[in-house]
């Protein structure tokens, strides 16, 4: 059995006392659920995982997140080694990613294979390769910052 | 035949209809951890008293889906937490469950990247809830 509250959504706020040990901090005092949920989400896999922490600490990129069909959306500052988000989308993004809730969600269930690639020919990555076709899954500035996607990914995956 | 929402007779209806998908059995393969809903009290709906539903599922069956107090609901090992009405909602196909917890309208704790993993398993979970039929404690 697994500890239940270990991945409990962190909801740690500037200034706390545990600031320091804090990957992920919130800019609201009242961050959103969503913001709260992929900032534990993140918080959970980089601590889990040497591999998605070398990503973590790498990664320099403001990614905003829209579900499209709840209307909610979060900005992801990734600032090496931190993580400050945002409710909502904020200026001077890298890159954003327009989904629904579902494809959200199966975003973080892409496999990662060779060279740290997504992988997109299991039932899950062609899922995603389909929305992308289709435009039901959008990643603006996904060409120009392509190694940011995939890092990005990389990090967003539980599996 | 219909039965009264969250009483024991609808657990049994639920843990079968649950036993019976075979998307649920594929989708929740590996899955070991213990589930409580817990459905907060509305007196103003004829829910008066908050109620647990706690669900031992294992390896993609049910192995015991019961209805006690709130309490036995907390102490799983995820939690998804709600008002009786947002439950009806999700009951009747109204609300999403994977939009509302993103909307914190359901809360969960839990660990995140296991339940993620198993999104498409909450789903067909919150599908077979669908197939009981339910008396509604505000519509008597």
């Amino acid at each position: 059995m697994h500890d239940a509250g270990r991945g409990r959504m962190a909801r740690r706020k500037l200034g706390a006392s545990a600031k320091e040990s804090a990957l992920v901090e919130y800019a609201s005092k009242e961050p959103s659920a969503f913001a709260e949920m992929l900032g534990g989400l993140i918080e959970a896999n980089v601590r889990a995982s040497a591999e998605k922490r070398k990503d973590f600490d790498a990664l320099v990129a403001r990614v905003g997140v829209w579900v499209t069909d709840i209307d909610e959306g979060v900005t992801l500052v990734f600032d090496a080694r931190s993580l400050k988000v945002y409710n909502g989308l904020e200026a001077q993004r890298t890159i954003t990613i327009r989904a629904d809730a579902e494809t959200v969600m199966s975003l973080s269930n892409l496999k990662i294979g060779l060279f740290g690639l997504p992988v997109y020919y299991d039932d899950v990555g062609r899922g995603v390769a389909s929305k992308l076709l289709s435009r039901k899954l959008q990643i603006d500035g996904l060409l120009p910052h392509i190694a940011t996607v995939n890092r990005v990914t990389r990090i967003f995956s539980v599996q | 035949m219909s039965v009264k929402a969250f009483s024991s007779d609808w657990a049994k209806q639920f843990k079968d209809e649950v036993n019976k998908s075979a998307a649920y059995k594929a989708a929740a393969k590996g899955w070991k951890w213990t589930v409580g809903l817990v459905i907060e009290a509305e007196p103003d709906k004829n829910f008066p008293e908050s109620r647990g539903v706690v669900m031992d599922l294992f390896d993609g069956a049910a192995r015991d889906i019961t209805v006690g107090p709130a309490s036995d609901a907390q102490s799983c090992d995820f939690v998804i937490t709600a008002p009786y009405t947002r439950w009806k909602q999700v009951a009747t196909k109204e609300l999403d469950a994977t939009k509302g917890m993103l909307q914190g309208k359901l809360k969960l704790k839990g660990d995140l990247p296991t339940i993620v993993r198993y999104t498409k398993a909450s789903q067909e979970m919150t599908e077979c809830t669908t197939r009981v039929a339910v008396e509604w404690p505000d519509e008597n």
